[in-house]
């Protein structure tokens, strides 16, 4: 161990309120009201307070830069970057716009049947990839069909983010919650599809049927209508037939090397590069530039800022602080701390990006982990029996709040935009209206499944 | 010769609250030259006659064209009689919603090179030519200055037909 690593690892066991302390508390909560004022970029507020982190020698540069603990999770950056590359390859072929028609098709026109029909896709979608492209690439061809058939896009639309939502929570790429606590609590995919795939069926299935009955009178189109969807030829869409049967392999392999990355102890970020490589490769790009610009570099900037913001207050003791507090709160009684945390990190997502939130509260569950547990480390401490569905309640939380408001996950701001793009303006308590129940629905369908299955049945 | 020189003077102009179904009709009226068959394009002024932007053929198709259309390759999928639906749809929109903002314009004094190279830097039509004060005073077409070239080469010449 080095010797930083070595004064890091010392420092996080005890903590003093001096001028450090209230030095790196202050730039933390500034730092998190301007994102939540949001008068300033969010990641323009993440790249000053992590440099100020540094220049104010609350972290060195080494620490920020590579000490896992303090610093910038890496496995996350890669994973997103290498994703991010391969989706961006994938995008010129029309994969996402052929699904898109063929869907509709195959609801024959009918709006209800298309609203549930792209509901499912945008769910299944958004597990295997992540939420934002795959509403970025359906709300186009939704607010087309919309026009197609002359309904009001706006339900499909708001229906598109909470279905993206909440089948992303299903697996550890579908929602950068999930990338985050993989990482920290060094889970592998296939944790994650055995503890929350089960659940988020569930949740799809009531979603689905709730939808069907909300909206089974109010979605009319008139026959002639329907032939324009009926004589849309989905094979039109697909633009390089060639790149789409590699970038298909590619991404089959790489959900292959998901599926086995925790037998073959590879992390996923490895697994994510190895197919970004392989289908650059493949391209024959002679110039990679623009599916590397077309990287989303202000999301990675983001998520690179908090954490090293959050590195700052883990290494002076506010983590700490923070945990001992919960701790007091629940007496160490797992069942109510994974409770709280499922309700409080729901409605904390719905009003600030879950990314800060759970960049915050990951090693606020390692520390208090340390706090119950100190005779134990390494993976014995982060798979703790007792700690599991602790990680598991924070995910549902952090996943399925995103639902509650507009801005509570990306995906939602993506629609919100586009829709107004599109002349029809989606206000804030609309989206309100559509999201928060099912929110509060999915959260407490989640609340029952974590109790019965982690508490009750053990 | 300086753009004064060869500029059309400013006749009629747009205002940002004029709605597209008028801006055309603006456009549709007002000639330009001996002909009076309508001009391609037009300037919008606010109140204090200050330059906000220009309206151009081009902006009005853009109007009409979804906004999803131009982010995608969805163009295959679209179907017959939606652009006189969609241009029906876009009647009541405000011109400052579709107008070209930041036009470029030149003052009174430029000189033509300056004018010339402007519109083809730009890939620009016209050029609104403004006063010491910043009011717009008249336009330049692409055309004016193809004739200014035209008259240079067949100075003195008898110009034969073929």
């Amino acid at each position: 161990m080095s010797a930083v690593a070595h004064e890091a690892a010392v420092s996080a066991e005890t903590y003093a309120m001096d001028g450090t302390f209230w030095t790196a508390t202050i730039i933390f909560i500034l730092a998190y009201a301007v994102i939540v004022s949001e008068k300033v970029h969010k990641t323009v507020v993440a790249v000053v307070g992590a440099s100020l982190m540094i220049v104010l020698k609350i972290l060195q540069q080494h620490e920020a830069f590579h000490v896992e603990e303090l610093g910038v999770d890496w496995n996350v950056i890669f994973l997103l970057i290498s994703m991010m590359i391969i989706i961006n390859l994938m995008r010129p072929t029309g994969f996402f716009e052929y699904i898109a028609i063929k869907s509709a098709k195959v609801g024959r026109g009918e709006p209800l049947r298309i609203m549930l029909i792209f509901a499912l896709v945008t769910a299944v979608l958004s597990a295997l990839l992540d939420n934002v492209t795959t509403v970025l690439l359906l709300a186009p061809v939704t607010l087309l069909i919309a026009d197609a058939l002359e309904v009001d896009a706006i339900p499909f639309l708001i229906v598109e983010a909470l279905a993206s939502n909440i089948g992303g929570t299903a697996t550890l790429i579908g929602d950068p919650p999930n990338i985050m606590i993989a990482s920290k609590a060094k889970l592998n995919f296939m944790d994650f599809v055995y503890h929350l795939g089960p659940i988020v069926v569930v949740m799809m299935v009531v979603f689905l049927a709730i939808v069907k009955v909300v909206f089974r009178n109010k979605l009319k189109t008139r026959e002639e209508l329907k032939e324009r969807i009926l004589q849309m030829d989905e094979l039109e869409a697909i633009k390089d037939p060639v790149l789409l049967k590699k970038s298909l392999a590619v991404l089959g392999i790489v959900l292959l090397g998901f599926v086995f990355h925790g037998v073959f102890h590879y992390e996923p970020a490895t697994v994510a590069l190895f197919g970004a490589g392989l289908l650059l490769l493949l391209s024959n790009t002679h110039d990679p530039h623009h599916y590397l610009a077309d990287v989303e570099w202000p999301t990675i900037f983001f998520f690179m800022g908090l954490f090293i913001i959050v590195g700052g207050v883990v290494k002076v003791g506010l983590i700490k602080m923070m945990s001992l507090k919960v701790l007091a709160l629940t007496q160490g009684n797992m069942f109510a701390t994974s409770m709280i945390l499922m309700w409080f990190s729901a409605f904390a997502s719905a009003i600030v990006d879950n990314i800060p939130y759970v960049a915050t509260m990951n090693p606020l569950v390692i520390d208090m982990a340390q706090q119950l547990w100190p005779h134990e480390s390494g993976l014995g401490l982060l798979h703790h029996p007792e700690l599991m569905p602790v990680w598991w309640s924070l995910a549902l939380g952090a996943c399925l709040g995103g639902n509650g408001s507009p801005i509570g996950a990306s995906a939602n701001v993506i629609v919100v935009g586009m829709a107004e793009r599109a002349g029809q303006k989606i206000s804030f308590l609309k989206f309100v209206a559509y999201g928060m129940p099912i929110m509060i629905l999915t959260v407490f369908i989640s609340m029952i499944y974590v109790w019965l299955r982690y508490y009750y049945f053990v | 010769m300086k753009a004064k020189d060869i500029m059309e003077p400013l006749k009629a102009y747009l205002a940002p609250d004029d709605t597209l179904k008028s801006a055309v009709n603006k456009m549709k009226v007002c000639g330009r030259g001996e002909g009076l068959v309508g001009v391609k394009g037009m300037v919008v002024l606010d109140a204090d006659g200050s330059l906000m932007g220009v309206v151009s053929i081009k902006d009005i198709l853009g109007a009409v064209i979804p906004s999803y259309l131009k982010v995608t390759k969805l163009g295959g999928f679209t179907w017959d009689g939606m652009l006189e639906e969609m241009a029906r749809k876009v009647a009541d929109k405000k011109v400052s919603e579709f107008m070209t903002p930041n036009v470029i314009s030149v003052p009174e004094r430029a000189p033509l090179m300056e004018c010339a190279d402007l519109l083809i830097k730009h890939n620009l039509q016209r050029l609104p030519v403004l006063s010491e004060q910043k009011k717009v005073v008249g336009m330049i077409y692409i055309r004016d200055l193809y004739y200014a070239i035209v008259k240079v080469l067949f100075e003195g010449e008898e110009i034969c037909p073929l």
